[in-house]
C-alpha cells in the first residue's frame, strides 16, 4: 500500500498551530491543539480593491499590464477621455494622457512598455496607435483599418488587433512589431467589442457581437501566427467583457448579454487550451466595459458600465491563492453624539477622541470618546476652538492650536487625562488649521491660519515635550488645512492649501519629518484640504476633504507614493478620526453641512486558506 | 434598466452599512438622508431593509433642501465669518 509521503512526496506533520504561509499549500497536516487533519485550499475569487481615480460612467477604457503593475486608460465620462490610470495592486494613480482621448479602444503590453490602438469618437472609429513608456505615451505607425470596439492583447512589440467595426462589424485581424501594424488574414466570424488574450505569434479570440440585429457571439478561435482556427464556443456569449491569460489558459469575466438570465454576467468563464468551462466564481459587482488586465491566475477588472453597471469606479481583483483576500472598505460605525466640523481627534479606532468643532454657532468644547461602537459625551475643553489640532491617545491626548473667535486662543493647550482637560504651557505662534501628530509627551505642529500670521509662520513647526513648546524644521511650503500623522520623530504631513506666495491652492504635497527637518515625499493623488490622515509615515491614509466640494475619497501612502483606495460612503471635509493606524483609521464628523456621520476603515487583509479534513 | 436606486433612510450608527455591503454594491451618503445605492439585488435589499425608495427627481429635492438650508444659514453669518477662508460656502449637491 502507499504512503501518503510516497504519493505526494511530503509526510503528515504533527503541528501544535496551523501553519501561516505559501509553503503550507498542498501539505496536510495534524493539528494536535484542536485534534483534526487539516489542509490549505487554494482559493480562486474576486475581492475588491481601490477605485479608480477617475470614475468612467461611460465604460470603454482598455487595460494593460498585470494585477500588481496594471493600466486602465482612456474610456467616455461624458466627455472622451485621455486619463491614464496605473495600477500597484492597491490603487491608482495617474499617469500621462493619451495625445487622442477616446474610448472603446484596445491595450496591449505592460505598465512600461503598453499599446493603445483603435477606438471612438464615431461613427467609424480612429487608426491611431500609441505606445506608453511608463510616463508618457508617443504616437506611432497607424492601424491599416480604423476601427473602434476592437479586441486587443500581446505585447508593446507583438500585439494583435481583431475585430471590431468600422461601421460594420468587422472580421479585420492585424498585428504588431513594434513598428508597424500588418493585416493578417482575418478572423473567420466578424465580431465587435470582443475579447482577446496572448502575442501575435499564439492568441485567442472569443465573445463579441455582431449587429443588426444583435446576436452575442460565442465563437472562439484561435490564431498561430498565419491563420485563425475555429475552437469550442464559449457556454455564454458575452460583449464588452475582460479577458486575461494565453492562447492556452484564459479567463472571460464581466461583459454584456442581454439573452442571459444575468446581465451583465458575473461569473468566470474559464478556457484549457481545448474548452470552456463556466465557474462558479463571481465578481461581486458584474459589469462590462471595464478595463481588464493581468493573467489567468491574477487578474484585474477596473471601472466598467454603463448598464446596469452600478459602480463606474468599482475596482475587483481575481485571484487563485492559497490565501483569502479581502479587499479594504470603510463601514458605518456609531454616530457622534452632536454634529460638527471642523474638530480634531486622535486614538484609536475602538479608543478614539474627538474635541472641539464648529456646529454652526457657537464654537464647541465638546470632547465624545469611541469605545468602537459608540460615542460617549465627556468633559468638554476648558476653552472651545474650531480647525483646532492635537494628538495623542483617549487617555492621554492633547489639543493646541484652535481658532475662535478670539484670535488670542489661537496658542492655548491643554491635555486630556481620560476624563479632564487641564490647561498647559502655550505654543509660540497662535494659530489654527495645522497638523498635528506625535504623542502627548512628544508632539508636533506644523502650518497654519491663513490670515494672521504670516506665510513664514505658516512653514513653521513646533514641537511639543510634555511640559512646553520649542521650534523645529521649515516645512517645504506655507501651508495651512493639512493633514498629519505619524511620530515626532516620523511624522508625515499632507495635502493642504498653500497661499499665493506659496505653491498655491491645494496642493499634491507630502513632506516627512524626521524630528528636526522637513523633505518632500511622493505626491497625492489628488491636490486636497481638510482631509484628515492617520498612520505612520510608512503605512498611511489620507482620508475625504475638499477639492471642488466635500470628498469621499480615500489615499494610502506607503513611504513612497500615494495610491487611490476605498471611497468612503459620505462625502466630508474638516473632519475628526483616529490617528495611529493605517490600516484601521476612523473618520467622525465634518460637513458641509455638518455630519454625525461615523465611518471605519479597514484595509486589505489576506489569510491562509486553511480547511478541517472531515470524512464526509 | 437604471445604474442606481434612490432611497431615504436614518443612519442608525454602527452595522449601518458593513464592509461587506461596500464590497458589494455602490453606496454614498448624501443630506437629507438620501442614500444613492447600485442597483442590483443586494442594493436593493438594502434599500428596502433600512428606508424607503425614492424616484431620482424626489430624493435630489430632498438633498437640494437640506442644501439650501445651510446655504441659507451660511449667508446669513457676519461679513467677518464669511471671510474666514476656512469657512466655505456650501455647494450645491447633484445626485449621480
Amino acid at each position: 500500500m502507499s504512503t501518503y509521503k510516497n504519493l505526494i512526496g511530503k509526510d503528515v506533520n504533527f503541528l501544535t498551530t496551523d501553519p501561516d504561509n505559501d509553503a503550507a499549500e498542498g501539505q496536510i497536516w495534524y493539528n494536535s491543539t484542536s485534534n483534526v487533519y487539516k489542509n490549505v485550499i487554494v482559493n480562486k475569487a474576486w475581492s475588491s480593491s481601490g477605485s479608480l481615480i477617475t470614475a468612467i460612467p461611460g465604460g470603454g477604457q482598455a487595460g494593460a499590464g498585470t494585477q500588481t503593475a496594471g493600466l486602465a486608460f482612456g474610456g467616455n465620462n461624458g466627455p472622451i477621455l485621455a486619463v491614464t490610470q496605473e495600477y500597484n495592486g492597491t490603487g491608482f494613480t495617474l499617469g500621462g494622457n493619451l495625445n487622442t482621448a477616446r474610448y472603446q479602444l484596445a491595450g496591449a503590453g505592460t505598465q512600461t512598455a503598453a499599446l493603445a490602438f483603435g477606438g471612438e469618437p464615431p461613427p467609424s472609429g480612429v487608426d491611431l496607435s500609441e505606445s506608453y513608456n511608463g510616463t508618457s505615451w508617443t504616437e506611432g505607425n497607424n492601424l491599416n483599418t480604423a476601427r473602434r470596439t476592437l479586441g486587443g492583447s500581446g505585447t508593446q512589440t507583438a500585439a494583435m488587433a481583431v475585430g471590431g467595426t468600422t461601421g460594420t462589424v468587422s472580421t479585420a485581424s492585424e498585428k504588431y512589431d513594434g513598428t508597424s501594424w500588418t493585416s493578417t488574414p482575418s478572423l473567420n466570424q466578424a465580431k465587435r467589442n470582443t475579447q482577446n488574450v496572448g502575442p501575435s505569434a499564439a492568441a485567442l479570440n472569443f465573445g463579441g457581437y455582431t449587429t443588426p440585429p444583435q446576436v452575442v457571439r460565442t465563437e472562439t478561435e484561435s490564431w498561430d501566427g498565419s491563420s485563425w482556427t475555429a475552437v469550442n464556443a464559449m457556454n455564454v456569449g458575452r460583449y464588452g467583457a475582460g479577458a486575461t491569460g494565453t492562447q492556452t489558459s484564459a479567463i472571460a469575466f464581466g461583459g454584456f448579454n442581454p439573452g442571459n438570465p444575468t446581465n451583465p454576467v458575473a461569473v468566470n468563464e474559464s478556457w484549457d487550451g481545448t474548452s470552456w468551462t463556466n465557474t462558479s466564481i463571481s465578481l461581486a459587482q458584474a459589469r462590462g466595459y471595464g478595463a481588464g488586465f493581468g493573467t489567468n491566475t491574477a487578474a484585474v477588472l477596473a471601472g466598467g458600465g454603463p448598464t446596469p453597471a452600478n459602480k463606474p469606479s468599482a475596482t475587483e481583483e481575481y485571484s487563485e491563492t492559497a490565501n483569502v483576500i479581502t479587499g479594504a472598505a470603510w463601514a458605518s460605525g456609531g454616530n457622534i453624539g452632536t454634529a460638527r466640523r471642523a474638530l480634531w481627534g486622535a486614538g484609536t479606532q475602538t479608543a478614539g477622541l474627538i474635541f472641539g468643532g464648529y456646529i454652526g454657532a457657537p464654537v464647541s468644547a465638546d470632547t465624545e470618546e469611541y469605545n468602537g461602537t459608540s460615542w460617549s459625551e465627556q468633559n468638554n475643553l476648558n476653552t472651545a476652538g474650531y480647525h483646532l489640532a492635537g494628538t495623542g491617545t483617549q487617555t492621554a491626548g492633547i489639543a493646541f492650536a484652535r481658532g475662535t473667535p478670539t484670535p488670542n486662543n489661537g496658542p492655548l493647550t491643554e491635555e486630556y487625562d481620560g476624563t479632564s482637560w487641564s490647561e498647559q504651557n502655550d505654543m509660540g505662534t497662535a494659530r489654527y488649521a495645522t497638523a498635528g501628530f506625535g504623542i502627548q509627551t512628544a508632539a508636533a505642529c506644523v502650518g497654519g491660519s491663513p490670515v494672521s500670521i504670516g506665510t513664514p509662520n505658516m512653514q513653521r513647526t513646533e514641537e511639543y515635550d510634555g511640559s512646553s513648546w520649542s521650534d523645529g524644521g521649515t516645512y517645504p511650503t506655507p501651508i495651512y488645512s493639512l493633514g498629519g500623522c505619524g511620530t515626532q520623530s516620523a511624522g508625515l504631513g499632507c495635502g493642504g492649501f498653500s497661499p499665493p506666495a506659496g505653491l498655491g491652492g491645494r496642493v499634491t504635497l507630502t513632506g516627512e519629518y524626521d524630528g528636526s527637518s522637513w523633505t518632500t515625499g511622493g505626491s497625492l493623488v489628488q491636490g486636497v484640504d481638510g482631509g484628515f490622515a492617520s498612520g505612520s509615515q510608512t503605512d498611511a491614509i489620507f482620508f475625504c476633504g475638499y477639492a471642488s466640494g466635500p470628498l469621499n475619497q480615500s489615499q494610502k501612502y506607503d513611504g513612497t507614493s500615494w495610491v487611490s483606495s476605498a471611497s468612503l460612503a459620505n462625502a466630508r471635509n474638516s473632519l475628526g478620526g483616529s490617528s495611529t493606524t493605517g490600516a484601521l483609521a476612523l473618520a467622525a464628523g465634518g460637513g458641509t453641512p455638518n455630519t454625525n456621520s461615523t465611518e471605519e476603515f479597514t484595509g486589505e487583509t489576506s489569510s491562509l486558506n486553511v480547511k478541517t479534513l472531515t470524512q464526509s | 434598466m437604471e445604474n442606481f436606486l434612490y432611497g431615504v433612510a436614518t443612519n442608525t450608527g454602527k452595522g449601518f452599512f458593513t464592509a461587506e455591503d461596500r464590497r458589494n454594491f455602490f453606496l454614498r451618503g448624501y443630506p437629507a438622508n438620501v442614500w444613492v445605492v447600485g442597483n442590483n439585488p443586494k442594493g436593493a435589499l438594502w434599500v428596502a431593509d433600512r428606508g424607503v425608495f425614492k424616484t431620482k427627481s424626489e430624493a435630489q429635492a430632498l438633498v437640494d433642501a437640506e442644501v439650501q438650508a445651510a446655504q441659507a444659514a451660511w449667508d446669513a453669518q457676519t461679513d467677518e465669518e464669511k471671510a474666514d477662508l476656512l469657512n466655505i460656502r456650501p455647494s450645491d449637491v447633484t445626485l449621480p
